[in-house]
């Protein structure tokens, strides 16, 4: 699935805008076939990351390398193979749907139109209507199309599903689902759903202040941090509880749930069978690892 | 009391004020100054109650518009107090100018002023209604301005002067009869309802591009409907087609998108845009009566109009074109807005040339107008101007009010000018010097072009920008 030479590669990458830095020195390499969940607070820099890939904004300092190209020189051949959203991107407010779509198709010679009848049909997405009468979850769904219509090798969506109802995000996730069976595509999407993002994503990347926080593969994530619930069998729990790397703590009802770092589920189980304890250990959801990951 | 003196604040607090304030107090010093030339210099901060009205009139809907001021407790009730003690409190300054009118005896003078009061409220109330009227007050400020300048071409202000001090009764009772009126007017306890969350583009906002693209795309939306402007079907055969015969590589399929997405929808208006030559011919003849045959501003116009023409350089809509596609694109509907601008300027020129046997002489005030042709001597113009325009407005994009702003004083300059020291601008037109501006303009344009698609960010931090 992965490729040895990534299909994007950022190297000592620093933007800023006026006096704000928008981007730190990011290192990032994006490999063939990765599913990317791109997290961080708004202002972080996610949207600033992602344009450098397809081009729209160039570093101020170091290198944005796309399919072997550098950002400003991006050209059909490498962006024919990226499909990219954004939640307020621009469309042609004047056109129809109908017209826009096939203005769009006209520069992807690999244009599947039976994926955009499907799409159409499924989206209920009116042909006739004009493009600036749409609603902005409508116009998120068009933008959707636009971007998944040529079956792109690269897909980045830039927080695609905040103004879709949850029925239509359910379905958009079940289209993200079926576009991922294809191995060789890349996907980046940021967004502030974590819910929706966990069950995609293969690997995260996690940002603050336009710094790269952390970049690993979300399970190497999941298996760093663990919820532990302790009970005594019998008596009291102890007042210290001897586990190591404990980051979050909390007691009630005589029962303990405490947040572990870079413990393994058999140093827990170790460690309560010395005080004579029972545990269960659930892995974190996203959320709570990104809020634990930022703070 | 207390919140009507918290609006009352962001007089001082609205930046842009300062500029009305140091307009309004230059000309209120300068109609001081000359107080005893009997021109209707008198009148001068009168009229420019309209724009005064609008301004004031434009800050309160601004607020209005904002849902959090819907819910604000007494913020209603304060509107047409706010709106009126400006009114009042300006109105009450102007008139004071009336105190220095010669001839007239102590009776007349507060007769007179009060009669300038009101003349002033009048006007000060045209300009609230331009602005709760229209949606966008900045055309309302376009509309206001030409009114006012018409006015002072046809010396309404003169025959307005004279009203106020032949027929103050009659002045007064209008203002109070019409200051009723729009007290009980902008009482009606529906106005926050109706411009809460309404898309309006304010005087302030006419410098905010997010603001103007936010507000045209929810005006979009609720035109679209009954809209009977759409994409004419042949117009996008005829483009698709084009685009499609190109090589998905090379530039053409680009170069063909982008003459799409600028001419498809004038295409589609060819109606809308044939009334509006007609409406260009009609300022021509216009023009072509004036003494000096002023015609030759047309060509200068001309640059006016295309900062209203942006190339298509920032965009982030996705499409397969990087930024090479995008400068040889600009590049080609750069040359293809200079031809089709010089285009209607000829026409406009050869029209005039073949009414000048039919169009009469006229006399207006006792002097005799005849019809001038217009001259082609300054064609070439437009190819120089337009693409410094393009290129002023590449550099600043996001604010295209200022490049239309600056642009128009420009011209004004150029134009002012010209008409002050015609020998010297004759001698530069000669075509040495017209075909090296003209490469220089061109070769400006590909500079900028070229610095700004290949090293600079193609789309801003905002929404869409």
């Amino acid at each position: 699935m992965n490729d040895a030479n990534p299909i994007v590669r950022m190297q000592g990458l620093r933007k800023w805008f006026g006096g704000t830095d928008a981007l730190r020195d990011v290192d990032l390499d994006i490999h063939a076939g990765s599913i990317i969940g791109l997290l961080g607070a708004n202002g972080a820099g996610k949207s600033t990351l992602l344009r450098h890939i397809i081009g729209l904004y160039l570093p101020n300092k170091g290198k944005c390398v796309t399919f072997g190209c550098e950002a400003g020189k991006l050209g059909p051949a490498q962006l024919g193979r990226i499909g990219y959203v954004h939640q307020e991107g621009e469309l042609l407010e004047w056109m129809k749907v109908g017209q826009l779509i096939r203005y769009v198709s006209t520069y992807y010679p690999n244009w599947n139109h039976q994926l955009e009848e499907k799409y159409i049909a499924d989206y209920d997405i009116s042909m006739g209507a004009r493009v600036g009468s749409l609603s902005p979850g409508q116009r998120q769904r068009l933008a959707i199309l636009l971007a998944i219509g040529f079956e792109p090798e690269m897909l980045i969506l830039d927080e695609p599903a905040s103004t879709l109802d949850p029925v239509a995000r359910g379905r958009f996730l079940d289209l993200l689902l079926q576009l991922i069976q294809n191995e060789n595509r890349t996907i980046i999407i940021s967004s502030h759903i974590l819910s929706d993002v966990e069950k995609i994503i293969d690997h995260v990347v996690i940002m603050r202040a336009g710094r790269i926080l952390r970049d690993c593969s979300f399970d190497e994530l999941k298996e760093e941090f663990h919820c532990v619930r302790i009970s005594a069998l019998s008596g009291d729990l102890p007042a210290e509880l001897p586990f190591e790397n404990v980051i979050q703590h909390q007691r009630s009802n005589g029962q303990a749930v405490i947040t572990v770092r870079n413990t393994t589920p058999e140093q827990i189980e170790e460690t309560a069978e010395d005080m004579n304890c029972e545990v269960e250990i659930q892995t974190l959801p996203l959320e709570e690892i990104y809020k634990i990951v930022v703070s | 009391m207390r919140i009507l003196i918290v609006n009352l604040r962001h007089l001082y607090q609205r930046r842009g004020l300062w500029l009305a304030y140091t307009i309004f107090g230059l000309l209120a010093l300068w109609s001081l100054a000359l107080a005893f030339d009997s021109t209707g210099l008198f009148m001068v901060l009168v009229p420019m109650q309209l724009i005064f009205g609008l301004c004031m009139a434009s800050l309160a809907i601004e607020i209005l518009t904002k849902p959090f001021s819907y819910c604000l407790p007494g913020h209603r009730a304060v509107l047409r107090k706010f709106i009126l003690s400006l009114g009042a409190a300006t109105s009450f300054v102007d008139s004071l100018l009336f105190l220095a009118y010669p001839n007239l005896y102590w009776g007349q003078w507060a007769l007179v002023t009060c009669s300038a009061f009101c003349a002033s409220l009048i006007m000060y109330w045209i300009g609230v209604a331009l602005a709760f009227g229209l949606r966008n007050s900045g055309s309302g400020l376009a509309v206001a301005v030409w009114l006012l300048l018409g006015a002072t071409f046809f010396d309404l202000h003169i025959v307005a002067e004279r009203t106020i001090i032949i027929y103050p009764f009659v002045i007064v009772l209008l203002g109070l009869a019409c200051s009723v009126m729009v007290w009980i007017w902008l009482g009606n306890p529906n106005w926050a309802r109706r411009l809460c969350a309404s898309p309006r583009v304010g005087i302030f906002d006419i410098w905010n591009r997010d603001k103007l693209l936010e507000f045209k795309r929810r005006r979009e939306a609720v035109r679209c409907d009954r809209s009977k402007y759409n994409l004419d079907p042949w117009v996008e055969r005829f483009f698709v087609r084009r685009m499609n015969r190109c090589n998905h590589l090379g530039p053409g399929r680009y170069i063909w998108g982008g003459l799409y997405t600028t001419y498809g929808m004038a295409l589609s208006r060819w109606k809308e845009i044939l009334s509006w030559l007609l409406w260009t011919l009609a300022i021509v003849v216009f023009l072509s009566y004036l003494e000096h045959g002023e015609t030759d501003i047309l060509f200068l116009m001309a640059g006016v109009m295309v900062t209203h023409m942006p190339l298509p350089i920032h965009s982030s809509m996705m499409i397969s074109g990087g930024r090479s596609e995008r400068f040889v694109t600009a590049i080609i509907l750069a040359g293809t807005i200079t031809v089709l601008v010089s285009a209607a300027l000829i026409s406009v020129a050869i029209l005039s040339v073949a009414l000048a046997p039919i169009m009469p002489e006229i006399t207006v005030r006792g002097e005799l107008l005849t019809f001038h042709t217009t001259s082609l001597r300054l064609l070439i113009v437009p190819s120089i101007i337009i693409p410094i325009v393009l290129a002023f407005r590449l550099i600043i994009y996001r604010k295209p009010f200022t490049t239309f702003a600056a642009v128009a004083v420009l011209f004004t300059l150029v134009f002012v000018l010209g008409f002050g020291s015609p020998k010297r601008i004759g001698a530069l037109i000669n075509p040495v010097s017209l075909v090296s501006l003209l490469i220089l303009s061109w070769l400006v344009l590909v500079i900028v072009l070229r610095h700004i698609c290949m090293r600079r960010s193609l789309v801003g931090q905002s929404k869409t920008y």
